[in-house]
């Protein structure tokens, strides 16, 4: 497989899009498309302080380098969750963030959230007896509520998160699986600015998975391989491995799912209860039941078709 | 010498000549879950695997 771009051997192979591209100019690439999302969705600009949430997978350091790299003002925030799970979880993400933001002379805050808070997220969990049994729950709610918070005390415009195509659309599927209409209608690039809220982006949110993992492996980037002890069996992981199989057989899926969600959305189409009043009915001319376009209904125009009268059938 | 897949902590073996899509499949490994590495260096799908290499295979799912 050749590069598109050179002709040059090819290193990533995107199905969806289809084009192959060599190292080089994957590492191209990939912050080329990041600078068109942002402006795409007006996220944020190069005046603007921005604090990325790093957490030392793949998809937040590479979130972090992308930024820096294109020049943005972007300094990280870690969280410490206190999870050990029999790995040392928390302390190797810990230390491998460190190790990025040390490398590259970088800012990074950290909160200790059992120092701020008294107790880890398991043990919160725990003694909070919430999210049956798994702190996955608790977990996600205390990182919203103190990135939330971090960022405004800190003074940041924005706060960037390195969700990607495939964490949007596992999301999107679970929420169109239930049908959540409020979960659905704000799910989206950005969530502005609120009274209280910091305005949120993700700036990966239409890059694949194995395209943020090829881009940390060609980058060189170190980043936590191992998975949270707690996300095994997740739902959100199996609604990932699922999409996955569609894709497999139907490369364009996930992105296809995506993005016309959010062109629904943002043409106002999703959930809009419309009246029957605007469909402009008119009485068949054989019938006499409402039609929308003049003349015959449907079902008259289908007997008309098959040479049959309506009498005929009784 | 078979060609060796390494994936977590799982091995697979499968016959030199393949191409990886075609090893992949007979692994039953969906090939949008992985990123393969041939000495650390990113291949694609059509790559022919040689005799007794050693491919990693790098999970690119996570969260939870």
């Amino acid at each position: 497989m050749k590069c598109k771009k050179c002709g040059e051997k090819a290193s990533v192979n995107m199905r969806q899009h289809r084009m192959a591209l060599c190292r080089e100019h994957f590492l191209e690439w990939i912050p080329d498309q990041t600078e068109r999302f942002i402006k795409k969705y007006n996220m944020f600009t190069r005046n603007e302080k921005v604090l990325v949430a790093v957490s030392g997978g793949k998809d937040s350091l590479s979130l972090w380098d992308i930024l820096v790299r294109l020049g943005y003002n972007a300094d990280g925030l870690y969280l410490g969750l206190g999870i050990d799970g029999g790995i040392g979880y928390s302390d190797e993400s810990h230390r491998l963030t460190d190790e990025f933001a040390n490398k590259n002379n970088l800012k990074l805050h950290v909160v200790d959230i059992e120092k701020e808070y008294g107790h880890s997220i398991p043990v919160l969990s725990e003694i909070s007896h919430r999210g049956h049994g798994k702190p996955c729950a608790v977990c996600g709610l205390t990182k919203r509520h103190e990135m939330n918070r971090i960022a405004r005390d800190l003074g940041y415009d924005v706060l960037a998160t390195g969700h990607n195509l495939d964490d949007e659309a596992a999301v999107l599927f679970g929420n169109t699986l239930h049908w959540e209409p409020d979960y659905l209608l704000r799910q989206g690039p950005v969530l502005p600015e609120m009274e209280g809220l910091a305005r949120k982006v993700k700036p990966l949110c239409r890059f694949y998975e194995r395209e943020m993992t090829a881009y940390a492996i060609a980058r060189g980037i170190e980043y936590i391989y191992e998975e949270c002890p707690f996300a095994e069996g997740s739902t959100q992981i199996f609604y990932k491995e699922s999409l996955n199989q569609l894709e497999n057989v139907r490369p364009g899926t996930k992105l296809t799912f995506y993005l016309r969600f959010l062109e629904a959305r943002q043409s106002g189409e999703l959930f809009v209860k419309k009246e029957p009043a605007q469909a402009h009915l008119h009485p068949c001319e054989r019938c006499g039941q409402p039609t929308s376009a003049p003349g015959f209904c449907s079902f008259c125009r289908m007997l008309e078709k098959a040479a049959l009268q309506p009498t005929e059938l009784q | 010498m078979p060609v060796k897949l390494i994936l977590r902590n799982k091995e697979y073996e499968v016959k030199a000549g393949m191409a990886l899509l075609d090893a992949l499949k007979k692994c039953n490994i969906v090939p949008e879950s992985v990123i393969a590495t041939r000495e650390g260096e990113l291949i694609t799908e059509d790559e022919i695997l040689k005799d007794g290499e050693v491919i990693k295979l790098v999970a690119v799912i996570s969260g939870g």
